[in-house]
């Protein structure tokens, strides 16, 4: 049986950047098939390398779908909920080793997640990024309205994303950042 | 004496009172500590860069992609291969003391631990020491050795981490090729001493499997933090942020079972901490021998402080009263070193030494304007500065940055008005000099070394040795902190046993009931200590809630800037004398390896993460990861 996580990423009492967290919090005690997990992965990208490694000796994970708050600082309206397929290129080795010391040293960014994971040869083959870009950057529980909007859509969007494999893979694949990112590819946008 | 700058004497009984005679015993407007070095002024800075096309005004500033916070200003002559300036900028206000004012003690424990995100647990135990000093509640003693054991292994994470993921890739192949290519052609001809305990037959070799991402002791690192992380988690339930430190000792529930799985994990460093040692033998060895002048890199005066750590639950009560006792009986030694020499090993008398500066730093000062000084004395009657942490305020004033005036948002601590840092090094210097650490089977302190018996694990068991340096410098540091992962692994078995003496005895408790008063004052500090050496909370209560909060870091102390008197903090002393050894003579190739190093050598923490970056736009590089940068 292959199996397809729900990942939340991001920081607890951080305000918006805390939806990755919080939406693995609130989907975690729902009931789903045993082939669907919910993980917080809101701590350092070698250790959730290291957890999917060992999962996978149970059983097989072959999909991954991740959750968070990040700062695109591009335009992107707060509240914009972004979606991609990661293509898994990784970037050169400076910055994987740059991913590597942030991710040792205690931050937590989705970014550094999929680079480091990856490069452990740990991430499931198929990655999707559902992303919201936040408002608030600040000690508090509380999401900015923009975002406490999106929360909803973006949840539903995370567990339609992880039961239908092939609603994913009609994502175009893409850099890290997704579309938003890559401006030679179309945006998607929910 | 321990004070020479401080008008602070001792009667016969140990007692310390200010000298008779001194108007304004604290006064700033000294001429400061006689014989230390001092800065370039502004002036003479733009003076020299003015009138000399070789001096580069050159940058290492914040441009991480995710938590850059410490910036770094030198004014370089490439020419004469020196750093004339060196300017170090905490770019982030942090604000804990700010957060934690009006709040219920408690929340100090899990919301301090996120000031860094490598070492929380330190973060947490030190905010419940002070907890414990201020309301009185002491542990029971399978609480203080296993809250021994949850940091030791946290220790055991944090110093192969940074020795091999961090700073390791400094020495590497992979960059040395690109700074100084005559190196890689000596050390391939180089034999390595320590092949019997590591496996590297030559240098080369060594420094091939230190490439980051590739080499086999930057994976072996990764895997080793697992393996600590692990051991860690069995106690602490989570890693970095533990959920089982509480007041009166730990919340864990411990067996026979945890015991065993621990000890697995834990034994697994005996053999790692032979091949480390022997590893920063060789590569130190070598680098010396290829060019002594490599003694000068990050070469600064031996001044460290350090609170030790690990207590003796036979002898922690709690109590700032007895902490000189309490604080000698620790495992790792307290204490402050001048000049390379050990002036004292008593708590009471480093924590009146303390005083925070904020000349150059974006704050407002809490003394003068006729301000009272809240607590004129210690808890024991001892002299206080309006500068100590249980009397300062923390005031952010956010401004432009001046190197004349105000520049980052770390400040100035001073131990006897001099600039001290702090370290894994300065705890192991303090224990091998002072020779006060408790009887054990394993580790014997020498007066001027430290001798560890490592036991048998596929490698025979091995007696190592550090030796109190003859300089100190960037090697130095990494050495003595590669010797640590052997002190501290033993200090970790010495714990286990002892805890499992208590647990065959039948001994389980590990926690004292607490509650925090509701009426009335109350003070506490937590002296205590980070992978990367000193750390401090200093904390005060009103009516049940915090009325003030001081956290002093390791990065704190490292990071300082320049104080009132010009004295420069520890990175920038160290930089500025480092030597730029790099074998480029094109001042457009400048690649900053050596200052790199200088600065990495301290363990700068992730929200110190520093970059380079000239004002010309000619240099941007990372100094506290690795610098794959200069591989280009």
């Amino acid at each position: 049986m292959s199996r397809t996580v729900i990942g939340g990423v991001g920081y607890r009492n951080l305000r918006d950047y805390s939806l990755g967290v919080v939406m693995s919090d609130e989907l975690e005690p729902e009931a789903r098939p045993p082939s669907l997990l919910v993980e917080d992965l809101c701590y350092g990208p070698v250790a959730v390398g290291q957890w999917f490694l060992d999962e996978a000796r149970d059983a097989p994970i072959t999909r991954a779908v991740f959750v968070t708050a990040v700062a695109r600082e591009d335009g992107r309206p707060p509240g914009t909920i972004s979606v991609y397929r990661w293509d898994h290129v990784l970037p050169s080795a400076e910055e994987i080793q740059r991913a590597m010391t942030d991710a040792v040293t205690g931050v937590i960014l989705l970014d550094n997640t999929l680079i480091v994971t990856e490069w452990m040869k740990a991430l499931p083959a198929e990655a999707v990024v559902v992303e919201v870009e936040p408002m608030e950057h600040a000690f508090g529980d509380a999401m900015s309205p923009a975002v406490a909007a999106a929360y909803p859509r973006a949840c539903e969007l995370v567990m339609r994303l992880a039961a239908d494999p092939e609603l994913s893979r009609l994502l175009p694949a893409s850099p890290l950042g997704g579309c938003w990112a890559a401006t030679v590819q179309p945006k998607v946008v929910w | 004496m321990c004070f020479k700058n401080l008008p602070i004497e001792f009667d016969a009984q140990g007692k310390a009172s200010l000298k008779g005679g001194v108007a304004n015993p604290y006064s700033t407007a000294t001429a400061g500590p006689p014989n230390v070095p001092k800065q370039l002024t502004q002036e003479q800075a733009i003076e020299l860069v003015k009138r000399n096309g070789h001096i580069k005004d050159v940058d290492f500033d914040p441009v991480t992609r995710v938590a850059g916070a410490l910036a770094f200003h030198t004014v370089a002559d490439v020419k004469e291969r020196r750093v004339l300036e060196g300017r170090s900028v905490a770019t982030l206000f942090r604000g804990y003391e700010v957060i934690m004012v009006g709040r219920d003690p408690r929340d100090a424990i899990y919301i301090t631990s996120r000031a860094c995100g490598v070492c929380g647990g330190v973060h947490s135990t030190c905010s419940a020491l002070a907890i414990e000093m201020a309301i009185g509640c002491q542990p029971p003693p399978l609480g203080v050795l296993i809250r021994n054991l949850a940091l030791s292994l946290e220790f055991l994470y944090d110093n192969p981490l940074h020795l091999h993921l961090l700073a390791g890739p400094d020495y590497s192949e992979a960059i040395v090729k690109g700074t100084n290519p005559a190196l890689i052609e000596r050390a391939k001809g180089t034999e390595a001493a320590h092949v019997d305990v590591h496996g590297f037959r030559t240098i080369h070799d060594l420094m091939v499997d230190l490439n980051p991402l590739s080499g086999g002791l930057y994976l072996e690192a990764l895997h080793m933090t697992r393996v600590a992380r692990e051991a860690y988690v069995l106690i602490c339930g989570k890693y970095p942020h533990p959920q089982t430190i509480v007041p009166g000792g730990m919340s864990s529930t411990i067996n026979l079972t945890v015991m065993n799985e621990m000890f697995v994990r834990m034994s697994q460093f005996f053999d790692y901490a032979k091949k480390m040692a022997g590893i920063w033998e060789d590569l130190t060895n070598f680098f010396y021998d290829a060019n002594p002048e490599y003694k000068k890199v990050g070469a600064r005066r031996a001044n460290m402080i350090d609170t030790g750590i690990f207590d003796d639950a036979d002898a922690y009560d709690t109590t700032y009263k007895n902490a000189n006792v309490w604080g000698n009986r620790r495992w790792c030694t307290p204490g402050a070193i001048v000049e390379g020499k050990l002036v004292t090993t008593d708590l009471q008398t480093i924590n009146i030494g303390i005083e925070e500066f904020i000349e150059h730093s974006y704050y407002e000062p809490w003394t003068g304007g006729g301000q009272q000084q809240h607590f004129p004395t210690d808890p024991a009657g001892h002299p206080l500065s309006p500068h100590h942490m249980w009397n300062k305020v923390t005031k952010p004033k956010p401004g432009a940055q001046n190197w004349k005036d105000k520049y980052t948002w770390d400040t100035a601590p001073r131990f006897d008005r001099l600039s001290m840092e702090a370290g894994c090094y300065a705890r192991l210097w303090n224990t091998a000099v002072a020779k006060k650490m408790p009887d054990n089977p394993y580790i014997t302190a020498t007066g001027h070394s430290l001798k560890m018996r490592l036991p048998r694990g596929k490698l025979p068991e091995t007696e190592i040795e550090w030796h109190v340096p003859d300089v100190w410098n960037a090697f130095e540091r990494n050495r003595a902190r590669a010797y640590c992962i052997g002190w501290t692994s033993l200090i970790a078995l010495n714990t286990w046993t002892a805890a499992m003496e208590r647990l065959k005895d039948g001994d389980t408790k590990t926690s004292t009931k607490f509650e925090i008063p509701k009426t009335g004052e109350q003070r506490g500090v937590g002296f205590w200590g980070a992978g990367r050496g000193y750390l401090t909370h200093h904390l005060v209560l009103d009516r049940g809630a915090v009325s003030n909060y001081q956290i002093v870091t390791p990065s704190t102390w490292n990071a300082s800037p320049t104080d009132k008197w010009g004295q420069p903090g520890p990175y920038e002393e160290a930089v500025m004398n480092t030597p730029l050894l790099e074998e480029s003579t094109d001042p457009e190739q400048f690649r900053g390896i050596d200052i790199l190093r200088a600065i990495r050598s301290f363990d700068p923490c992730m929200p110190c993460t520093t970059h380079i970056q000239s004002e010309a736009g000619m240099i941007t590089r990372e100094v506290n990861t690795c610098a794959c940068g200069l591989d280009e």
